[in-house]
């Protein structure tokens, strides 16, 4: 799987950057917003169905319940500790580190918030930061995967509700859908509130 | 996450239909998602390409992006599977 993901990535990069040069000869939203809505929708009911079609996992997640509510929060508090370490460790602002960090990779909401609370420079590093997490995630997950199930869900933060779902999915099993789902789908609303909150401190 | 109703219902539909189709034969849909897999990744790696002010901000912050990135990830990890153990979850 990895095999083919990281080539189709570059390739979609590639056709994204020559296309946006040479004058957008495919319509750059039909992309983004057509064939990545679409197949993200489709992708999700195609998950839901071998989600609700197999009877162990849901027997599973029946058993687990709301302790599930435990990973986003952990991602969370692993996050912001990550942020605090990364500002010491490169000297730089730590409140401004810590607030990139809890973009929880949602780099499209990151990028512009901390552009806007701390200046064009973190909004840039609040994107890249988030970004390289997204990216990452999905190229190092069939590695990460041997080590605990869970821990493409904590790397993935708040894009395993979407981009990265279907690679964790397809690595952890079906039973991992609604524990990731949720775990993404918690972190996306909490994401604006922390970056806020933590913006609040400096 | 442009529309978080949006992909709740497909998810909640899937699930639901799963149960009403659970006494049929199993169907096999891993080549259907692979496929779709790949739409969804060349449309990601579409819309980076695209993005100038990500692919500027790429080189001049580099190296403090994926500190923080790493880091971020690495406690992430580290939090999760601690909580995970301390509740129970397998």
């Amino acid at each position: 799987m990895i095999k083919y993901i990281i080539p189709t990535l570059a390739i979609g990069a590639a056709a994204g950057y020559l296309n946006s040069n040479w004058s957008s000869i495919i319509s750059s939203f039909w992309v983004s917003n057509y064939l990545f809505n679409g197949s993200l929708m489709l992708l999700l009911f195609v998950m839901g169905l071998t989600f609700g079609m197999d009877e162990e996992a849901v027997t599973k997640m029946r058993r687990t319940g709301p302790k599930i509510l435990v990973i986003p929060f952990a991602i969370v508090f692993g996050s912001i500790l990550g942020g605090v370490v990364s500002g010491l460790v490169l000297g730089i602002n730590m409140v401004a580190t810590t607030a990139v960090s809890a973009g929880y990779g949602w780099y499209t909401l990151a990028g512009p918030l901390l552009g806007q609370l701390f200046g064009a420079e973190w909004g840039a590093l609040g994107f890249a930061a988030n970004f390289l997490r997204e990216l990452l995630t999905i190229i190092t997950i069939s590695l990460v995967v041997r080590f605990d199930k869970y821990v493409p869900v904590a790397f993935g933060g708040a894009t395993s509700m979407d981009t990265t779902l279907p690679v964790t999915v397809r690595y952890c099993g079906s039973e991992m859908l609604i524990t990731a789902f949720s775990s993404g789908f918690t972190l996306s609303l909490i994401a604006p509130i922390t970056i806020i909150a933590i913006a609040a401190l400096g | 996450m442009i529309n978080l109703v949006g992909f709740v219902a497909p998810l909640i539909a899937g699930i639901g239909l799963g149960f009403l189709l659970r006494e049929k034969k199993h169907v096999d849909l891993g080549k259907v998602t692979f496929g779709v897999v790949l739409a969804l990744i060349f449309s990601l790696g579409f819309s980076i390409g695209e993005n100038k002010e990500l692919l500027e901000a790429l080189p001049r912050v580099g190296v403090d992006a994926v500190v923080i990135a790493v880091l971020a990830m690495f406690f992430s990890a580290v939090f999760v599977v601690a909580a995970r153990k301390a509740v129970g979850l397998r």
